[in-house]
């Protein structure tokens, strides 16, 4: 068995998949793996594959080509996941997908195509839960900050909404596990940057804690709810309390 | 009576929003609108939920009231003018700053403007017009809005109000003409229903200038159901009707239409304050959706605020498991090609409390059932309880290239919990089960008694016992209390 690892990037995973793929050793006998690798198993070769923008395009080409659009934005989803064999399960899909064309995500019984499918379910819920309880801070300077944490690498998933949602205000969302940060200047296209630790350090330091509209907000949130028909369970349910660390209205 | 002047944002915030909040439709739904340079917002069809209240309910829009002054005096409700409140009334601006503010931290996804009946309802009308006319135009807002229509407000108010709001609401509060008298003596039937005509009209006339269809889009399943309740009405064509209206259109001067309510309307009842039955409500539901095309009906559990002879005690619970089922079945009409009568009947006229109206439905009707998966089409397997648009239209996709099994469809998102007693994969059922009414009842039951005490006592907890009846009580009969005397029970 030949396990081809590589760094959890998308043009790294891309790359890996390529050349997995031109290795020609056999679909059964290897299998792919983002780093970190954790415990090494025995009788296995350990092969780590460095990115390469020029294969990167041509998995993306030919995915797009041969498979579908759909298909490609269901790999990409896939990609941004934590699951700890989603690069595997990717490359099964696409063993599938070269074969079958673009019908491939509606084979909903192949055990390749479903756990795919259901990666790819995840990840996209996380990112539209991430928009619905992303929460902005107004800074001194007047720029929207928002802080997230999420389990998947959602934000850039997320930021062609806010791009689409605030045109016209300069706004930045900060991955905190990720020290990556979407930054969109008032009426311009919006670009992905990985932070420095002085920048991550600056930006821990500006509160929003003589923010008035937050205040606001925390009382209009409490006043809201029926006392009534309190449900803590199903409030629960809906937002679970993971979320709830960077929300205006728990803290 | 306070009058309430001189008083902070955050009071009358206060005031304004816990007036608010037993409005339902909290939702931001219904039309897909993409942002635009120099305004701020966007819409999203779908909906976006951007919190979730103590209660479990969602929080997408700034649900505030315009004023909470009244002159009015409806039995069931917290603003009455014969009750002694503290009132407030927001200013456009202070209403245009609080939506704009939340909108851009990503609290909100808009503004969900209703009143109490401040001085007449022209006057209120008019006060909440000058509120989003302000938002649209000065602050240059383009996310969501949802305006309560007053009903007694001048026709040209709630016109130009259409053209500035997604949706438009009108409160029938009440299913009935006898319990509107009864608890609401200053509204009346037909004043409710005049601008829900006009706007409904008002849709029409939009829709048609900008080449749609008169009728709202519903859910793109309901294209292969035969028989909806969108399909053929029993009330007035309103394909032909439209045709005949279209000489009142407001033609555009300058090339494009404005959209007037592009989200639909909506309208919401108040549930358990007066004493309809299921069947009646959800009668006067399938109506609304035929004869008015409305988006949406919500449902609101009673929740006594007030002490009336007329109104239920204030100690009564609110009847959130009756509710629940409502929107179950209201659910069922608009997508899965039910109408009222199959559910419920004027023999049975309630839902049961043990069952959902899909199960309770199916258990009717065994004759149909056990459906095979890979041959049954979407209406056959939409029948089936545990099976939703989603998992049956997966199904559908997926077959076509292969032979389904129990294993693959729960992967997809069956819940096999309820419908393994009502299909076959490849003839075969997925464990021996007898097709017979009453041991599936008992089946079924068994399985959803715990969500069910739990929907209707939030937030309760109990001791287990060995004896539990899950606190759903049976009667003694005759037998029992004979039996206790004689000391056998």
């Amino acid at each position: 068995m030949t396990i081809f690892t590589c760094n959890d990037g998308y043009e790294d995973m891309m790359t890996c998949i390529y050349d997995a793929w031109s290795a020609r050793l056999g679909h059964n006998q290897i299998r792919l793996k983002a780093e970190p690798i954790g415990n090494l198993e025995l009788f296995c070769e350990y092969r780590h594959i460095e990115k390469d923008p020029e294969k990167t395009a041509k998995v993306i080409r030919s995915i797009q080509k041969k498979i579908s659009w759909e298909a490609y934005q269901m790999v990409y989803r896939c990609a941004m996941s934590s699951h700890p064999n989603k690069l595997d399960a990717i490359y099964r899909f696409l063993i599938l997908g070269f074969a079958y064309g673009s019908s491939v995500t509606h084979m909903l019984k192949e055990t390749a195509v479903i756990t795919v499918f259901e990666i790819n379910r995840r990840v996209a819920n996380e990112a539209h839960l991430s928009i619905e309880f992303m929460r902005f801070s107004n800074t001194k300077e007047n720029i929207l900050v928002s802080h997230i944490e999420p389990k998947s690498n959602v934000l850039t998933l997320v930021a062609p909404y806010f791009s689409d949602r605030m045109p016209s205000e300069n706004w930045m969302i900060v991955d905190d596990a990720r020290s990556m940060a979407i930054v969109h200047p008032s009426d311009e296209n919006y670009y992905l940057t990985p932070l420095t630790e002085k920048e991550t350090l600056y930006l821990n330091t500006q509160t929003d804690t003589e923010d008035s509209y937050a205040g606001l907000w925390k009382e209009f949130f409490k006043t809201i709810g029926i006392e009534a028909r309190k449900n803590y369970k199903c409030q629960r349910t809906m937002l679970p309390l993971w979320h709830r660390k960077n929300m205006t209205e728990f803290r | 009576m306070n009058s309430g002047s001189g008083l902070s944002l955050q009071d009358k915030l206060n005031i304004l929003a816990d007036a608010a909040k037993y409005d339902v439709a909290c939702t931001s739904s219904g039309v897909d609108r993409k942002g635009k340079k120099g305004s701020l917002g966007n819409a999203s069809a779908a909906g976006i939920c951007h919190s979730f209240a103590s209660d479990g309910r969602c929080i997408s829009l700034l649900k505030i009231l315009q004023s909470n002054e009244c002159v009015y005096d409806c039995k069931y409700c917290l603003n009455r003018s014969s009750n002694d409140r503290l009132r407030a009334t927001f200013t456009p601006e202070e209403v245009c700053r609080l939506t704009i503010e939340f909108y851009r931290r990503n609290y909100i996804e808009g503004l969900f403007l209703s009143s109490g009946v401040c001085k007449n309802p022209t006057h209120t009308m008019e006060l909440m017009y000058l509120s989003i006319q302000m938002l649209r135009t000065e602050y240059h807002f383009n996310g969501y809005i949802h305006v309560k229509a007053i009903p007694g407000a001048s026709n040209e108010l709630i016109e130009k109000t259409g053209y500035l709001a997604d949706r438009m609401s009108v409160n029938l509060e009440l299913p009935t003409t006898e319990g509107l008298k009864e608890l609401a003596p200053n509204k009346t039937h037909s004043s409710i229903l005049k601008p829900i005509e006009q706007i409904q009209s008002g849709i029409m006339d939009y829709r048609l200038a900008v080449g749609k269809k008169s009728k709202m889009e519903r859910h793109s399943g309901n294209r292969y159901l035969t028989d909806t309740i969108f399909d053929h009405t029993p009330y007035e064509r309103i394909e032909e009707r439209s045709l005949l209206e279209v000489q009142h259109l407001h033609l555009p001067s300058s090339g494009t239409v404005s959209p007037f309510v592009p989200a639909g309307q909506s309208t919401q009842m108040i549930i358990g304050a007066t004493a309809e039955n299921d069947f009646q409500l959800l009668k006067t539901t399938q109506t609304l959706y035929q004869r008015y095309d409305l988006k949406r009906v919500f449902f609101s559990a009673y929740v006594p605020l007030n002490e009336d002879a007329k109104l239920p005690s204030l100690d009564t619970a609110p009847p959130l498991l009756r509710e629940h089922r409502l929107y179950q079945a209201d659910w069922l009409l608009r997508y899965y090609g039910f109408h009222a009568e199959d559910l419920l009947s004027p023999e049975k006229p309630d839902f049961n409390v043990f069952l959902d109206p899909k199960c309770d439905w199916a258990l009717r009707h065994l004759e149909l059932f056990p459906v095979e998966v890979n041959k049954a089409d979407y209406a056959a397997l939409l029948k089936v309880p545990g099976i939703g648009m989603k998992s049956a239209m997966r199904i559908l996709q997926a077959r076509k290239r292969s032979i389904l099994d129990f294993e693959h469809i729960k992967k997809m998102g069956v819940v096999l919990k309820r419908a393994k007693y009502f299909i076959t994969c490849q003839g075969k059922m997925m464990y021996h089960i007898r097709m017979e009414e009453d041991f599936l009842t008992r089946q079924l039951i068994g399985e959803d008694s715990k969500t069910n005490w739990a929907i209707d006592n939030p937030q309760t907890y109990k001791q287990l016992s060995l004896f539990d009846d899950m606190s759903l009580t049976i009667p003694p009969t005759v037998e029992d209390t004979r039996k206790s005397i004689g000391g056998q029970l």
